[in-house]
């Protein structure tokens, strides 16, 4: 069939036309919102509504008990947290869920230079496309299978919003009252001798697990290995005691602060630790 | 002013063609009044104000029965009709015939300001007055005092003698008395032991106070090492005019931050992480022999330890904020501190 | 010609009923057309394949209108004052909320909805942005409503930010700390709009009860004044049926030579050659 010439019509009439074209059909072939749509509605806010009861029964009911003791977490948490201390040594700050991504983005943007593109740089610039979208997609085209670039943009989003969210909410600290409590699974982990036990303690408090991870505990940071079976290559109580005192002496371009100012008989006490984990069984 | 109907009420009753209406008069008014004074009278002061008020009811009460009576009298009665009369364009009337084109107004210039345009004006200009008016002191209200009346608190910390020189202490104390707990702050404390004053040269005690907010988003930062229960020393706890300072001995390797993995070494320079400087350090003044903490101020970093420290110092800057280098001119105005 | 019966009296009593019921209706109707309005709403037209994925709206409304409430009712009980009380040692605010949990009748049901209610409302908004996004709802002519709703999830986020400081235990403290100043580092402005959100120099009662004024009132104007707009932009402009329908709403004939970026073709049966439906 031949296309009769004429002048291609603008992409506002199209979308007009497009749009009145919805409407005929609409109003030609429709149903009435009451009571077709809205029962589908009522059932769905029936559902959140009971999520919503549901979730605080079992907030209620899983921290049944001594719930003002702040180690009683219950399945959803404590209902009480110890009131706000401004002078507090001990607490992990963290927001709430929603916020995971935003705050694992903070853990990436690592340095200095570069703190404010991780707190405002990036979420600005995220809202700015998102609130665009309509202007950089004006495309009629709505079929899924015809819009590859919205939809690969959408995984995009999607995993890697999933993702910053879930390694926010599992990004760990070396809290030194958390990490304490670990000694005993240690302990029975590594079969450590009870001569090893302060030096235990000293490596918890000390902040070596900022950047050490050890039998599951800790945190990876700044290229620091993994201590769990240090005792195994049998390293000597002095070299430990030397690297300690001074690790960039001993490792040049170490990056691990100096913990001289324990005092020998504590680096002892630490150097006969590290010499016992020799890895858990 | 002749019904078109007439009424049923009046169907029966009237001979005539005139309207049954009472003549217009405000004399009930008066009456009301008088009525009401004679009221109020019997409340406070019978004698006198009912006197008054049935003096005053009694003259409009006679007012008002003249008027209702000017029928029965025989005096007519003048009703202003409900509706407007048209009346036909004659004399006076300047518009131009209405078959002649153009608006059937009067002739007026451009640039005039008509009566129209003037009100207009008036009219915004009046309303932008009464906006500001409302908005400008409430928004300041809103706004400005969190920037104004900052003041300086002096904290006393105790007696020089509780601070054993060479000793990290993990300080917390109140810095505003009258806030209460709400203003507790934590410093880690050195004694250094005295050093020389470099511009008077005397012998005096020098200190590290070093904040523990990180400088990264203010997250409390921790010592790396062991306190006082392990140490096997004990937490120091006084009542100064502050209210009541703790002070927990610590071996501090460094600090680090929970938050996002900022570290720092003894004297507070950042080590690893996001910090965007050094940790914040207190001024202070001994008074009586005892330690008093004064203002805050920021830090971009220390060279060397202890008394010999050479700390370069800015004002004090908000977590986050560059104070040297290329990105401090992404911060050139702070709001005003103490 | 159709016979007309003489009404039976059940009709007659029905038809009694109804003039009884629509009295009321009819006298609101005449003096302010709102109930034209109302059936309007209930009555129009939606495409006949719309999708239960479709709900989400509503849904996330139903949540937000759970938050409200709940929301009106814990504030009967809150304290939002940072001062100790010189009995406990205890701060006024967190021991509200304790006093609301533990000892007031079903206070901790109210405060749970109100809490867990606020991630139901933030995952609903997620989720009802991604259905508009797979079904391109977005583009014409409902480019203005995908900002509003845009908006409306900001500002449903920075109420969760606002209402997350209120009980005042260590975890809102600290998080409103960072979140403050993550703001802070904004270039130029950042340490005034900090300052400003904190009511000084360092957080304190005066942030409590701005935080407090500001999810209470501030925001929740704004969520609702968005939320009719938003509401307002679906009736005017309607729902688009979902993209993979076979039978969608504004459909467009296939012989249109645009049909290369026409929106929903399918090959129609027996289409009308060189026609337009």
């Amino acid at each position: 069939m031949a296309a009769v010439p004429k002048e291609k019509p603008s992409r506002l009439d199209e979308n007009r036309a497009n749009f009145a074209r919805y409407k005929e059909d609409v109003k030609k072939r429709g149903k009435p919102f009451y009571p077709y749509a809205m029962f589908h509605d009522t059932i769905m806010s029936l559902v959140v509504v009971c999520t919503i009861v549901g979730l605080a029964v079992i907030w209620k009911w899983s921290a049944f008990g001594p719930h003002h003791d702040p180690t009683h977490k219950g399945l959803l948490g404590p209902e009480v947290d110890p009131p706000a201390d401004p002078g507090t040594t001990s607490f992990v700050p963290r927001p709430d869920w929603y916020f995971y991504f935003l705050f694992y983005l903070l853990r990436i943007f690592k340095w200095p230079e570069s703190v404010f593109l991780g707190t405002v740089g990036v979420p600005t610039i995220a809202l700015m496309l998102l609130i665009g979208l309509p202007f950089l997609d004006r495309r009629r085209e709505r079929r899924i299978s015809a819009r590859p670039v919205a939809m690969v943009a959408a995984v995009l989003t999607i995993v890697s919003m999933g993702v910053l969210t879930w390694k926010g909410a599992t990004a760990k600290e070396a809290l030194a009252s958390e990490v304490k409590a670990d000694i005993p699974r240690w302990t029975s982990q590594e079969n450590l001798p009870p001569a090893a036990h302060a030096g235990a303690l000293l490596f918890a408090t000390a902040g070596c697990t900022a950047c050490h991870t050890y039998a599951g505990s800790g945190g990876s940071n700044l290229g620091a290995p993994d201590l769990t079976d240090i005792g195994s290559r049998n390293l000597g109580i002095q070299f430990q005691i030397n690297h300690l005192k001074c690790p960039s002496c001993v490792n040049p371009g170490s990056p691990m602060p100096k913990f001289a100012s324990l005092g020998d008989s504590r680096l002892h006490q630490l150097a006969v630790f590290l010499e016992a984990s020799k890895g858990t069984h | 002013m002749e019904p078109e109907q007439p009424s049923p009420d009046t169907e029966q009753e009237s001979l005539h063609e005139e309207p049954h209406l009472p003549p217009p008069t405000l004399w009930p008014i008066g009456f009301a009044i008088g009525i009401v004074v004679v009221l109020v009278g019997l409340v406070i002061n019978p004698e006198l104000i009912s006197s008054i008020g049935g003096a005053i009811a009694i003259v409009f009460g006679l007012l008002w029965a003249r008027d209702a009576t000017a029928e029965l009298r025989g005096h007519p009665i003048v009703v202003e009709p409900e509706r407007r009369e048209t009346r036909e364009a004659g004399e006076g009337m300047t518009a131009p015939p209405a078959d002649q084109q153009g608006v059937a107004l009067p002739h007026v210039p451009e640039t005039a300001v008509t009566r129209s345009r003037f009100l207009e004006g008036a009219t915004l200009g009046l309303g932008g007055v009464i906006g500001g008016v409302i908005t400008v002191p409430v928004a300041g209200f809103m706004v400005l005092p969190g920037f104004l009346s900052q003041k300086q608190h002096k904290v006393d910390l105790g007696p020089l003698e509780k601070f054993t020189q060479g000793q990290w202490y993990v300080a917390t104390f109140v810095v505003d008395p009258t806030q209460g707990e709400v203003s507790r702050r934590t410093a880690f404390i050195r004694n250094n032991g005295p050093a020389a004053d470099p511009k008077t040269k005397k012998s005096v005690p020098s200190f590290s106070i070093i904040s523990n907010h990180c400088v990264h988003l203010g997250c409390p930062v921790q010592a790396n090492g062991p306190t006082g229960s392990i140490l096997g020393m004990p937490t120091v706890i006084e009542h100064t005019k502050n209210g009541r300072v703790k002070l927990d001995p610590v071996v501090p390797a460094g600090y680090g931050c929970p938050c996002h993995g900022g570290q720092y070494d003894v004297e507070g320079n950042r080590v690893a992480g996001p910090p965007v400087r050094a940790l914040d350090r207190y001024a202070f003044e001994i008074d009586n022999g005892r330690l008093i903490l004064l203002s805050i101020y920021s830090v971009s970093h220390v060279v060397g330890t202890g008394a010999q420290a050479k700390i370069y110092k800015y004002k004090d800057a908000g977590p986050g904020e560059h104070v040297d280098g290329p990105e401090q001119w992404l911060y050139p105005l702070n709001p005003p501190h103490h | 010609m159709a016979i007309t019966r003489k009404p039976t009296k059940a009709q007659l009593r029905r038809q009694k009923m109804e003039e009884l019921v629509m009295y009321p209706l009819d006298w609101l109707e005449e003096r302010s057309g709102l109930v034209g309005g109302v059936r309007y709403f209930l009555f129009r037209n939606v495409p006949a394949d719309i999708n239960w994925m479709q709900t989400l709206g509503s849904a996330a409304l139903t949540a937000f209108l759970v938050q409200a409430i709940t929301g009106v009712i814990l504030a009967m009980y809150y304290d939002p004052s940072a001062a100790t009380d010189p009995a406990t040692g205890k701060p006024v605010a967190w021991e509200s909320i304790v006093n609301i949990t533990d000892h007031l009748f079903m206070g901790w049901l109210v405060r749970g909805m109100h809490k867990w209610g606020a991630s139901v409302f933030i995952i609903l908004m997620f989720l009802h942005m991604g259905r508009v996004f797979l079904f391109g709802a977005y583009k014409y002519p409902r480019e203005l409503n995908w900002i509003i709703g845009v908006l409306i999830l900001v500002m449903g986020m920075m109420e969760g930010f606002t209402g997350y400081l209120l009980p005042w235990d260590q975890t809102a403290y600290w998080a409103s700390v960072v979140g403050i100043n993550l703001n802070g580092t904004a270039p130029f402005l950042g340490p005034w709009l900090a300052q400003f959100l904190r009511g000084g120099q360092e957080i304190g009662g005066e942030t409590l009860t701005r935080f407090y004024s500001l999810h209470m009132l501030v925001i929740p104007g704004a969520i609702i004044a968005l939320i009719t707009l938003h509401l307002y932009l679906v009736i005017r402009l309607g729902v688009t049926s979902p993209p993979w329908s076979k039978d969608a709403a504004g459909r467009e004939p296939v012989d249109e030579p645009s049909s290369a970026r026409s929106g929903l073709t399918r090959p129609v049966p027996h289409a009308e050659p060189g026609g337009r439906q």
